[in-house]
C-alpha cells in the first residue's frame, strides 16, 4: 500500500495515517472526507443488510396506503407507484421511479451480500471487483429516502379531500430508509476493501 | 508560495470508486484501479465540456418543467391543471406551511440553486479561478448532497396519480411538466457526476 493518499477531491497528497477509529479526517486543503473507519467487524454489516432486506420484502408485499372514497377502496403498492406512471404513458418516469426506488435498493442489498458473506466466510467473491462497481453505481440512484418524503407529501394533498389510511408499508419503508442510510455508512468502500484484503484469496 | 504536492505532482493516480492510491504509469493508455478495476484518469475526460452540455440542456428544460402542468385533476365538475408552483400554493392554503416549504425548497429552490451553482463552477474551473476555493469546494458538496432531494416531487406525483384512479370522482393525470422535470433532475444528478471538483484547485494558468 502506497504511504502516500491523495485527496479524490482536490487532488492534495497527505501522508497515509492511521484510519480513524470513529468520525472521520478531512482534508487540510478542500475538508473534504478523506478516512472513515475501518475497524467494524463484517458482521454488523451482513446483520444490517439482512435486516434491511426483510424490510424490503415488507415494503413491496404490503400496500403504502389505502383510500377510501365513495364506498370505494384503493391502495398502491411501491411497485404500483411506478406501474401507475408506466399506465399513464410515461414509461421513462416509470422506469426512473422504478429504479430508484424497488430496483436500487435491492441491488444494494444483494451486491453487498454477495459481496460480504464469503468474506465473514474468509473468501473472495467471483467477480469481486465488477460487483464492487455495481454496487457503487446502484448506491448513487437509491432515493428510498427521498420516495419516503414524497410519498408524506402525497398524503397530506390527499388528506384534505378524503380519507387516507397508512398501510403496514409506509412504516416498514421508514426502517428500511434508515437501514440502508445506516448499511451504507457500515461498509464504506475504504471499509469493505479492508474486509477484502484480509482475505487471502 | 510554493504550490503543495498533489497527486499530479507526485504522479500518482487516486480511484473515485474505492480511494486506493495507484502510480500513473504512463505507457498505458488506460489505466486501471489495480483493485476495484475501474478506469483512472488523472482528471475526468472532457469534464467541463460534458458538463456544459448537461447543464445548458437541464437549463433548458427547467422552464417546460415549471411552465407545464404536472397533473390535471380530472373530476366531474371541471379540469384543474397543476404546475410545480400551483401544487405549493395549494399545500400552502390547505394549511400544512412545512409541506409547503418542503416541497417549495425541494422542486424550486433545489434545481434552480443546482444549475446556477453548478454553472458558477463550470465558470470558475475554466477560468481558474484562485480565490474562494474552499467555498467554491464547499458549494460542489452541497450541491453533490442536496441533489437526490428534487426528486420529492415525481414521487409525490407519481403516488397520486395510481391512488387517485376513481371512476366517476376524480382521475389524476401525468403532464409533461412532471416528464420535463424529472429530465432536470436525472440531467442535473449526471452534471455533479461529470463535473470533476479538482479542477477547481488546480494551479491557475498564470503566475
Amino acid at each position: 500500500m502506497s504511504m502516500v493518499m491523495v485527496c479524490p477531491a482536490c487532488d492534495l497528497a497527505h501522508r497515509r495515517a492511521a484510519p480513524p477509529l470513529q468520525g472521520r479526517t478531512e482534508c487540510v486543503r478542500c475538508r473534504a472526507p478523506l478516512q472513515r473507519p475501518e475497524s467494524r467487524p463484517v458482521e454488523t454489516a451482513i446483520a444490517l443488510a439482512i435486516c434491511a432486506l426483510v424490510l424490503l420484502v415488507l415494503s413491496n408485499a404490503y400496500p403504502l396506503v389505502e383510500m377510501h372514497v365513495n364506498g370505494a377502496t384503493r391502495d398502491t403498492t411501491l411497485v404500483g407507484a411506478a406501474w401507475g406512471m408506466y399506465q399513464q404513458h410515461y414509461p421513462t418516469l416509470a422506469a426512473l421511479v422504478l429504479l430508484t426506488t424497488v430496483i436500487a435498493p435491492l441491488v444494494q442489498i444483494i451486491a453487498l451480500l454477495y459481496l460480504l458473506i464469503p468474506l465473514w466466510r474468509g473468501r473472495r467473491a467471483r467477480g469481486q471487483s465488477a460487483m464492487f462497481r455495481v454496487l457503487m453505481w446502484v448506491r448513487r440512484w437509491s432515493f428510498m429516502e427521498v420516495f419516503m418524503l414524497g410519498s408524506l407529501v402525497a398524503l397530506v394533498r390527499l388528506s384534505s379531500y378524503t380519507h387516507v389510511i397508512p398501510g403496514v408499508s409506509l412504516w416498514s419503508c421508514a426502517l428500511l430508509m434508515i437501514g440502508l442510510s445506516a448499511l451504507t455508512t457500515v461498509s464504506s468502500p475504504e471499509q469493505f476493501w479492508a474486509w477484502a484484503e484480509k482475505c487471502p484469496r | 508560495m510554493s504550490s503543495p504536492a498533489t497527486g499530479r505532482s507526485l504522479g500518482l493516480l487516486v480511484c473515485l470508486e474505492c480511494r486506493s492510491t495507484v502510480r500513473n504509469a504512463r505507457h498505458l493508455a488506460a489505466p486501471r484501479c489495480p483493485r476495484c478495476f475501474t478506469r483512472l484518469h488523472e482528471r475526468k475526460p472532457h469534464s467541463l465540456a460534458i458538463t456544459t452540455v448537461l447543464i445548458v440542456s437541464a437549463a433548458l428544460l427547467y422552464v417546460p418543467a415549471n411552465l407545464l402542468p404536472v397533473m390535471t385533476t380530472r373530476t366531474i365538475l371541471d379540469d384543474e391543471q397543476d404546475t410545480i408552483m400551483s401544487g405549493v400554493l395549494e399545500l400552502l392554503h390547505s394549511g400544512s406551511w412545512p409541506i409547503a416549504l418542503l416541497v417549495f425548497i425541494a422542486s424550486i429552490v433545489v434545481p434552480l440553486l443546482k444549475i446556477l451553482a453548478l454553472a458558477v463552477l463550470l465558470y470558475s474551473a475554466w477560468r481558474r479561478e484562485s480565490r474562494l476555493r474552499l467555498q467554491r469546494s464547499e458549494l460542489y458538496r452541497l450541491v453533490e448532497f442536496i441533489g437526490r432531494w428534487s426528486m420529492l416531487d415525481i414521487y409525490a406525483v407519481s403516488f397520486l396519480a395510481t391512488l387517485v384512479q376513481v371512476k366517476s370522482f376524480a382521475n389524476i393525470i401525468v403532464g409533461w411538466g412532471a416528464w420535463s422535470f424529472g429530465a432536470v433532475v436525472v440531467l442535473t444528478l449526471i452534471a455533479t457526476r461529470t463535473f470533476d471538483e479538482r479542477l477547481l484547485w488546480d494551479a491557475p494558468a498564470r503566475g
